[in-house]
């Protein structure tokens, strides 16, 4: 039980840092980003090509690189047909498949990992922990820690809040709302794949990694309330337990199944999801 | 507009007659995937709820009248059905999974039905992969000679001609009667439909289900018509190309989207696949797809058919 407890947590900050980004751009932009699963996969791909050159450093450029992507998608993929929301979801939808695709040509559908930062072990009241993963952990709570002050306490954070309440007003006062948004979507660029890289320490990354993160990603964000940051962080941890507890007690091809299954639950049960707002 | 349409379908009657076997099969498949866009059009075009998980009705229709005629995979001894009862059993499949997951999605205003429809075609993959025993995993499986369509080629051609004619006329029928209407009025304002009377939630719920009784049965069809089921008719890819083709034509012409179909089936299945032969790319050729699907949001956002339209009258 412990086990569960301590592996759901260090997978469920993982899954913080992909929910967080997915979050915020919807509830800022309202844009629900079909993409998001490739920026952690790309982050854990230009991570591990980048390897060989630069060691542990290649974690710096490679979440700059899908910083810059997530900025790039922004302003030439989904500004110009913003208004069309249909069209938002089909095009980063048709975006996702078309770098999977890309990824399968250059690396073929063989899952890769990133090297651990530190090796060892270490026992946490008598269950057996890799100190990497305790690593991760930390890392992973200090940027969603560091996210929360960004947002608010820095002068971008609170233009992010403002747009994120009244579009127009925060126009009428003279915030660069385009901006905001490329500036938001870097952020959750790069939270996703900085998550990418994490998870290629613990697990593998393949192509099709992209479409499996969504799945995590979609049920993390219903249970926590769509555009509720805070409910996504606090649902990541609730998801990561479910996932962790469903791979050891019984078969790790069903967790995916089991997300799923929340997500309906929840849909029925309470639609606004854990900390949503109407 | 009509008459293109006349010449268009009697140049279909006539061309099994002189037009090489691999054509003739070609555009068999090619009318099934017009019933996949059509019946795809009704509910994101018409009623705008935005499906994307519509490849799961095509597949559960194409598994249960597979598993039907192959009742031995499921363990269980049914006495033999004519196929078209299991097609339509099929499209009833597919209307039972419409109706619980419409139930659930479709009272909630807003992105939830894209985000639970989205994934369920990963996680019907997943499924058919963790019972592989019965549903015959990544390969699928054929389902014997004895139940496909027709005894022959040309026969099977005009089956599917027909099957896709009537499914046109049946959802070209719905979309003007007033249901067709009501669609409409949700679509372009959701709370002033409600405001005027109109039962959102009960509408949107009878086209989810339409659409996916359509959906079910074209799947049907497809399995008798190529005697083989797997899951790439559950999978992504087919759920792209289904949007491409629709987006092409338009969302919410109905006529457009089959035009649509045509050009982007036809195009798959011949110029994308020697572009990729021709310059031996080792990518799969439905990254044309992706590629042009981008390209054409991009340039014209509310279709291209409309942009035509707009350009001749």
């Amino acid at each position: 039980m412990l086990e569960v407890l301590i592996y759901g947590i260090i997978i469920g900050s993982i899954w913080a840092l992909v929910s967080s980004g997915f979050s915020l751009v919807f509830g800022v932009a309202r844009i629900l980003n079909f993409a998001h699963g490739i920026f952690f996969v790309l982050g854990a791909y230009f991570a591990i090509l980048l390897y060989p050159y630069l060691g542990f450093f290649s974690i710096i450029p490679a979440i700059l690189l899908v910083g810059a992507f997530g900025w790039i998608v922004y302003r030439f993929l989904i500004s110009p047909i913003k208004q069309y929301e249909v069209m938002v979801i089909l095009i980063t939808l048709a975006l996702a498949l078309l770098v999977k695709e890309i990824l399968l040509a250059i690396f073929k559908d063989i899952s890769q990992s990133y090297p651990s930062l530190v090796s060892g072990l270490v026992t946490i009241a008598g269950v057996p922990v890799p100190t990497n993963r305790l690593v991760i952990l930390g890392i992973a709570i200090v940027v969603i820690i560091c996210l929360d002050l960004f947002i608010r306490r820095t002068k971008v954070g609170k233009f992010i809040m403002a747009t994120s309440q009244d579009m127009e007003a925060s126009m009428l006062v003279g915030i660069d709302v385009e901006w905001v948004y490329s500036v938001t979507m870097m952020i959750s660029a790069i939270l996703a794949s900085l998550a990418g890289i994490l998870y290629a320490q613990i697990y593998a990354v393949n192509p099709a990694t992209a479409f499996r993160v969504l799945i995590y990603a979609f049920a993390i964000v219903i249970l926590g309330g769509l555009g509720s940051v805070r409910g996504s962080i606090i649902a990541s941890f609730i998801i990561g337990f479910i996932q962790v507890a469903i791979s050891m007690f019984y078969e790790p091809r069903w967790a995916e199944i089991a997300a799923l299954a929340t997500i309906i639950f929840i849909l029925i049960v309470r639609p606004k999801g854990l900390f949503g707002v109407e | 507009m009509k008459w293109l349409a006349l010449v268009s379908l009697a140049v279909l009657t006539i061309l099994p007659f002189f037009a090489p076997q691999s054509v003739v099969y070609l555009l068999g498949l090619t009318f099934i995937f017009v019933v996949y866009v059509v019946s795809w059009d009704l509910i994101a075009g018409y009623a705008g709820q935005i499906n994307l998980g519509h490849t799961v009705f095509i597949g559960i229709g194409a598994y249960t009248t597979a598993l039907l005629q192959n009742p031995e995979r499921l363990g269980i001894t049914i006495p033999h059905l004519p196929i078209w009862v299991t097609i339509i059993l099929g499209g009833l499949m597919a209307v039972a999974f419409g109706f619980a997951i419409g139930a659930i999605c479709l009272r909630l205003k807003g992105y939830y039905l894209a985000l639970v429809t989205a994934i369920l075609p990963l996680i019907c993959i997943q499924l058919l992969n963790v019972y592989s025993d019965v549903f015959g995993g990544y390969e699928g499986f054929s389902i014997g000679f004895e139940s496909s369509l027709a005894s022959s080629l040309i026969a099977e051609y005009y089956i599917s001609l027909i099957f896709m004619l009537i499914c046109i006329v049946a959802i070209v029928y719905v979309v003007k009667s007033p249901l067709g209407i009501k669609l409409k009025a949700i679509r372009e304002d959701e709370e002033l439909a409600e405001a005027v009377g109109v039962d959102v939630v009960k509408y949107k719920l009878i086209a989810f289900c339409l659409s996916a009784f359509f959906a079910g049965l074209a799947g049907a069809v497809m399995v008798h018509y190529r005697i083989t089921v797997g899951p790439d008719l559950f999978d992504i890819p087919l759920m792209l190309m289904i949007i491409l083709a629709a987006v092409i034509g338009g969302l919410g012409t109905i006529y457009g989207p089959i035009v649509g179909a045509f050009l982007i089936y036809l195009a798959k299945n011949y110029i994308f696949v020697w572009i990729v032969q021709k310059l031996s790319l080792n990518v799969s050729d439905e990254i044309f797809l992706y590629i042009l699907l981008i390209i054409i949001i991009l340039k014209s956002p509310e279709g291209m058919f409309e942009k035509v339209r707009r350009m001749f009258s």
